[in-house]
């Protein structure tokens, strides 16, 4: 057999962001109410890459990624070179909002998974009306460090790698094998420092906490989905950030982790697909057949 | 201390097993340390050589110095062998975090080595598996 092309479109967009021009790169596929989703911290679009191929999901919907800068193939700002990258929510905040545009985005639907869900938090509480729906993967309100940061970015050691082993904690035993070292090797490749910088917004910003009663899911619904195999966002994390959202919803995903639709597809695609019927009102034409 | 030395097979199993797996002894090229294991009282010291282990000795030794201690107990490491583990008894991370062993001396020795030492605890539940 020949080789097999995939529907994916990947293409480049420049945005200012922090007064900085950043050249970031998405992906997309299929037409339809958009649906722009973010990864986590250390990796990159491909996470999302069997979402993107699904047709399940891209024949009545829009799926867009794209890698943070400094991530995947959008490079870092210039000067990048003598900077510590460490990322805050307003400048996350702005990417988000900065990319939405670029691509006229109408009212698409948020999905993030992890830091990306927990700055989909953010950004229903502070910009309700840009966003139809939100979908927060792994995500909480806010949660320490069960590790120290600083271990994966030194200068005797391969943070990549440390990261990666790290990370596995959070990744569940029923994985596919192939998917789980597809998963890992994206933090395997995450550029020097980069990691640590998300980890620095991810465990030490606690600003959602104060924000989270701002959320109005009458304006924008948010649907909560937390692995159940997660260390880093566990499910009392995540059923917590839940009761604090008067109106939200939550599934509790069986045998995942914390990267469910990068690590275990086939499992994670029945929840995500709930949970688009869930922030859409129940528009989508999408199975929701139970895994 | 308990008389009779409950996980040495099973560790002896683990050098074993690690000396047939190559990409393991790669991985651990730099590693030439000594690891204290404590299951409930009873204390085992691996002696690592450029990824090997090279010697196991069973009882509590003050003598014996160690880089870093795992400690936990018998029936957390039964859970966590499992080949399908209880969500917290899948990760070495995970039993610390569920309050079932701790690790102590130099961290991040063992972090720097961590996909090493990861796989080579869970040897015997990827036998399980096969």
């Amino acid at each position: 057999m020949t080789g097999v092309i995939e529907p994916i479109i990947g293409r480049y967009l420049t945005v200012d962001i922090a007064g900085r021009p950043h050249r970031i790169y998405f992906e997309e596929n299929g037409a339809g109410p958009p649906v722009l989703c973010l990864h986590t911290a250390g990796a990159d679009t491909r996470q999302w890459r069997h979402i993107l191929n699904d047709s399940a999901f891209s024949s009545d919907h829009r799926i867009i990624a794209f890698d943070m800068p400094w991530h995947g193939k959008s490079l870092p700002p210039e000067g990048f070179e003598t900077e510590e990258y460490l990322l805050t929510t307003d400048c996350y905040i702005e990417t988000v909002l900065r990319v939405a545009d670029t691509l006229e985005l109408d009212k698409p639907v948020l999905a993030g998974c992890s830091m990306g869900g927990r700055i989909a938090l953010q950004i229903a509480a502070l910009h309700p009306g840009r966003f139809s729906g939100f979908v927060a993967i792994e995500a909480s309100d806010f949660q320490p460090a069960w590790y120290d940061i600083d271990w994966f970015h030194r200068p005797d050691a391969h943070g990549g790698e440390m990261g990666a082993a790290l990370v596995s904690a959070n990744i569940a035993p029923h994985a596919p094998t192939a998917e789980r070292w597809n998963t890992l090797w994206m933090f395997m490749q995450s550029g020097p420092g980069v990691f640590r910088g998300d980890l620095s917004f991810y465990t030490k910003d606690e600003s959602l906490v104060a924000n989270i009663g701002r959320i109005d899911t009458k304006v924008a619904p948010v649907h909560i989905l937390c692995g159940e195999y997660d260390l880093t966002c566990t499910p009392e994390d995540a059923t917590r950030t839940h009761r604090a959202i008067p109106g939200s919803s939550l599934e509790i995903m069986t045998e995942l982790g914390h990267f469910p639709m990068s690590e275990n597809p086939a499992r994670f695609r029945p929840y995500f697909a709930r949970a688009l019927a869930i922030v859409t009102g129940g528009k989508t034409a999408v199975g929701t057949e139970a895994a | 201390m308990s008389d009779t030395p409950a996980l040495l097979p099973t560790l002896e199993r683990i050098a074993e097993r690690l000396d047939a797996r190559p990409h393991l002894l790669r991985m651990g090229a730099l590693f030439s340390e000594t690891v204290l294991m404590e299951i409930d009282d009873d204390c085992y010291y691996l002696t690592f050589h450029r990824g090997r282990i090279e010697k196991i000795a069973h009882g509590r030794n003050r003598k014996t110095p160690w880089r870093f201690a795992i400690r936990t107990d018998a029936d957390a490491l039964e859970r966590f062998w499992q080949v399908q583990p209880a969500p917290g008894f899948h990760d070495l991370f995970g039993l610390v975090k569920l309050g079932r062993a701790s690790i102590d001396g130099d961290i991040l020795s063992l972090v720097k080595n961590l996909r090493f030492f990861k796989e080579l605890l869970a040897i015997p539940r990827e036998e399980e598996r096969a």
